[in-house]
């Protein structure tokens, strides 16, 4: 019994010596969503996917600044849902923990809430999930589908399969009221009267769509309608449940839906949604190399987990047969981006790396995508349908449309 | 889709040479049209390309109308030969084998792709090279499928094909519908060829019959034409074309009173739906709130229990029956009485391991219930996950029931049947049975009811397992309505403590009365406030009426009332 402290402390010395030895070459980086509450069934995905790819840079030798390479250490906070816990988790991260840049936020209302503790802090985020726009900070990187790369070219797809009626149906908060007020404006240059136009909302968690879904039937009643869905979450499976029970189909009114993408899949009846339509950067079923590794490599990562040989657990989602999706593929991108632009300034300060990630490129599993000096990407654009396995058909894509986060822009230009 | 210069020349050769044959072509074999899709799909010329596919229309070829089919969504594939001779469209047969292969058929002969060899090829989806489309060539091809749909042996397809080719007000669809109008037996799918007959009419240009067409689209109670006919309104002048004009207007006045009708009818069953589905929720807090006094926070989870419930039925008559439809249709007559006995066994552990001692403590029989709720929604989270579970419909609840337009969806009418149901067994069971007289005694005094004899500890164990079992039981039936998932509880209790209070702590008449007040406002408010507004208006309407009433609509003496 007596030589065993003696080993706990060669042990303990070896793995401080170790500890030590590593931490001169790693890099910190945070990763804020919600891991519990209402939004974690959709961020803990974006979770999973950023330390998927920080341990697929790790294997590939790291992050070389100075020709040293650096492996990504995460460091991974908890906001719990809670938006004024995120800019207390935001300002834990650049404060205390020192890191270098965050990947984070799903919300609009939680990126609302970070942005002033990014500014004051000179902090940087990179932002993956498809917006309403009308912001540009110069610390934050929207990777994330803008209004003109998402709702507009879906719209712009219904216009040329003949739509003339938009029924427009979202749940009642920033996003769709923002996303709705400019194809309001959108339809309207393209020669939709306003009494074609109909602005529904519904409140988060709402069952009885009863009454919206008898005016879509009226609305759709002389034909040429169609229904534009900005609900959240699991509102859809009542709203598609009545729709179909109401004898309309994606023949008669298809809907494009924005918040739904594969991931979302795994709470929704996918065969209520056969046929309808969704727009996002990235679907799972693309085909190319790039995109046919991502998927391979992630789901085997799944199977067992690590990062840099660290253990690590997938919480609360069966990891056999996960899926990729919009979001996810841009939180990928957003630290493939980070790194090369690192790798480019030779260093991790902020204010060397902002400007080298302007005009990076990135050949990402939907092709290339560019960062532009407004912080959005260039991006391609796919409308696809709603097949009965989750997954989607691509039946229109759309290359190049560079992300313009404000509407004034695009609209004007039309 | 790349193909080679020389084969693309050739195709558009021969292209011109089938054009050029094309008002015999009918007349030709199927081969020749055969050619002439081919052609089509490798030509890149788009209003070539739509020219083929319209003239396609009198073709009956079945490989011609699976190729279109396909090649609108994209299931149309061309293998270009190693050699570089012409590209050949083909479509996948059937099912895909173990190695996600497929056979491939030739739309030039509906035979199989063969390669060097002479074997024919199976392929993989992700391999191929999708024929090009545009959406002018998809629309084309949509309107010759629904213009052969108009003759579709089911129903349902040709109705929708008929509606949605007289919405484009085509002269050219008329003798489609006129050649079909005396075939159509069925009378649903005739007045649907009329209305389209009529609708067409009407964009035509000729007074005499755009004012027949008015007056049969008002006969028909045509709703669809309503929006064309406002427009129209507006456009005819009543000096120019008084005739057609008075005709528009007096078809209006006629549309626009059957539209009053239905939104009434509509409304007030939307409105009694809607209350069904309260009651069904609250009833079971009805008797354990109202009539036992307990403030049953975990009832929320109740209702979660036999939710869940009706999901490991339907498992459960999967795994052990297969998943037929006839399967589905079955479950759910198992899965309502399994929802009431578990979630009653439920209610009577809680009864039993809980609530019991806590009978003259009201405050923290409150909170305790909360606790109870809490554990109930980690337990479920933890075994089932936190995303939400699918609960199937059996085909008897999907769909709708039409009358004048109105739509009653099956799933409403039963959950207004459920509830007249529950509310006359529950009726029954109080006041034609023993226990219920047991209930009503000991609810009204239960020092007096102890002291004839009544033991009234049983009572209260069954009391609660019954009202907890109502809850099992609105949750399964729920399940066809929401979502079922571990938050599925939280959705329903502030409503169901909201209609008991409303109706009268302690009165069954006071809670069906309040879920007919309380639904029935809700969906009269909603086309008129929207959903948000709606609902602010249902509740602030209810916090003034409570003010006013504080005991509720039927003010009763139950033990939860006497402190």
């Amino acid at each position: 019994m007596k030589n065993i402290p003696v080993k706990l402390v060669g042990s303990a010395l070896l793995a401080l010596f170790l500890g030590a030895a590593r931490a001169a070459d790693t890099v910190k980086v945070g990763v804020l969503h919600s891991l519990s509450g209402t939004m974690a069934i959709s961020e803990t995905s974006l979770k999973d996917v950023l330390l998927f790819t920080f341990d697929e840079i790790n294997k590939s030798g790291g992050v070389k600044v100075g020709g040293k390479p650096h492996m990504i250490e995460p460091v991974i906070v908890d906001p719990a849902s809670n938006w004024p816990l995120f800019a207390e988790k935001a300002e834990q991260l650049l404060v205390k923990d020192q890191v270098s840049v965050v990947f984070g936020c799903w919300t609009s209302v939680s990126r609302k809430s970070v942005l002033p503790v990014f500014e004051r802090n000179n902090g940087l985020l990179f932002y993956p999930v498809q917006y309403e726009g009308e912001e540009l900070s110069k610390n934050i990187f929207y990777t994330a589908e803008a209004v003109n790369q998402q709702a507009i070219p879906a719209v712009d797809y219904m216009l040329g399969e003949g739509k003339k009626k938009f029924y427009l149906l979202g749940s009642d908060y920033v996003y769709p009221r923002t996303t709705n007020k400019i194809l309001k404006q959108y339809l309207k240059s393209k020669g939709i009267p306003d009494a074609d136009i109909e602005e529904i909302y519904t409140p988060f968690g709402h069952t009885d769509y009863q009454t919206i879904v008898a005016s879509i039937k009226t609305f759709s009643g002389g034909g040429k309608a169609c229904v534009i869905s900005t609900l959240n979450g699991d509102t859809n499976v009542p709203f598609f449940k009545e729709f179909a029970n109401a004898g309309l189909t994606s023949e008669n009114c298809p809907v494009v839906s924005f918040s739904i993408s594969e991931d979302e899949f795994r709470g929704l009846p996918a065969k209520a949604l056969a046929g309808h339509l969704g727009c996002w950067t990235y679907f799972m079923s693309i085909k190319s190399p790039e995109n046919a590794k991502f998927v391979a490599d992630f789901q085997k990562w799944l199977q067992a987990p690590k990062v840099t040989g660290v253990d690590y657990t997938v919480t609360g989602v069966d990891p056999k047969g996960r899926v990729t999706c919009s979001p996810m593929n841009l939180s990928r991108i957003g630290v493939y981006l980070w790194k090369a632009a690192v790798e480019k300034a030779g260093s991790f300060d902020v204010d060397k790396v902002r400007p080298a990630i302007v005009g990076q490129k990135f050949k990402g599993p939907a092709g290339e995508v560019v960062m532009q000096a407004n912080h959005h990407l260039v991006n391609t654009a796919f409308i696809g349908e709603t097949l009965p396995t989750g997954q989607f058909k691509i039946i229109k894509t759309i290359k190049k449309v560079a992300g313009e986060p404000f509407s004034a822009k695009f609209l004007g230009a039309n | 889709m790349q193909v080679p210069r020389a084969p693309r020349f050739l195709a558009g050769l021969f292209l011109r040479v089938a054009l050029a044959l094309a008002p015999v072509i009918a007349g030709l074999g199927d081969d020749a049209a055969r050619a002439k899709l081919v052609g089509a799909v490798l030509s890149e010329d788009a209003a070539e390309q739509v020219a083929v596919v319209r003239d396609l229309v009198s073709v009956d070829d079945p490989v011609v109308l699976r190729s279109l089919a396909a090649w609108r969504l994209g299931n149309l594939y061309v293998w270009s030969p190693p050699d570089g001779g012409a590209g050949q469209p083909f479509l996948l047969e059937g099912a895909t084998d173990a190695e996600g292969k497929s056979a491939a058929i030739r739309v030039a002969d509906g035979s199989p792709l063969r390669d060097a060899a002479g074997t024919p090829v199976r392929v993989v989806v992700a391999d191929l090279s999708v024929a090009d489309t545009s959406s002018k060539v998809r629309r084309a091809i949509k309107v010759v499928l629904d213009l052969r749909a108009v003759g579709d042996p089911d129903p349902a397809v040709r109705r929708d094909a008929i509606v949605k080719l007289g919405q484009e007000q085509e002269p050219d669809y008329l003798p489609h519908f006129e050649r079909r109008l005396p075939l159509e037996a069925d009378p649903g799918i005739r007045r649907s060829l009329a209305e389209a007959i009529a609708f067409t009419r009407l964009g035509g240009t000729d007074p005499a019959v755009r004012i027949q067409a008015v007056r049969t689209l008002a006969e028909l109670r045509s709703i669809n034409s309503l929006g064309y006919l406002r427009k129209l309104r507006g456009q005819v002048s009543p000096v120019a074309e008084p005739e057609l004009r008075r005709a528009v207007e007096s078809a209006l006045v006629v549309l626009e009173d059957y539209v009053w009708w239905g939104t009434l009818f509509g409304t007030a069953f939307r409105g009694f739906s809607l209350a069904a589905v309260l009651l069904v929720a609250s009833l079971g807090l009805a008797i354990t709130f109202g009539l036992m006094g307990v403030i049953n926070m975990a009832h929320g989870e109740l209702i979660m229990v036999g939710a869940y419930t009706a999901y490991v039925v339907q498992n459960l008559f999967r795994s052990s029956f297969g998943g037929s439809v006839a399967v589905q249709d079955a479950y759910f007559l198992a899965a309502l009485p399994a929802s009431f006995v578990t979630a009653a066994l439920v209610g009577l552990v809680l009864e039993r391991g809980i609530i019991r001692f806590l009978y003259r403590r009201p405050l923290e029989s409150m909170l305790a219930t909360w606790g109870v709720s809490l554990v109930l929604q980690q337990l479920f989270r933890h075994v089932f996950g936190a995303a939400n579970v699918q609960v199937g419909s059996p085909r008897w609840l999907s769909g709708s029931w039409v009358i004048s337009d109105v739509l009653l969806a099956y799933n409403r009418i039963f959950v207004i049947g459920f509830a007249f149901a529950i509310v006359g067994l529950t009726w029954l069971l109080m006041t034609r049975t023993s226990l219920g007289l047991q209930i009503r005694a000991v609810m009204q005094n239960r020092a007096m009811a102890s002291a004839l004899g009544v033991r009234t500890e049983r009572v209260n164990m069954l009391t609660f397992a019954f009202g907890s079992g109502l809850a099992g039981m609105a949750g399964a039936c729920l399940s066809q309505i929401g979502n079922v998932g571990p938050g599925l509880g939280q959705n329903y209790v502030v409503d169901c403590f909201m209609i008991v209070v409303l109706g009268g702590v302690g009165s069954l008449p006071g809670t069906v009365s309040a879920s007919l007040g309380v639904g029935v406002t809700d969906q009269i408010l909603q086309p008129w406030l929207g959903a948000v507004m709606g609902k602010i208006s249902v509740l602030a309407a209810i916090i003034l009426f409570l003010q006013w009433r504080p005991a509720g609509l039927f003010a009763s003496r139950g033990r939860g009332l006497e402190g």
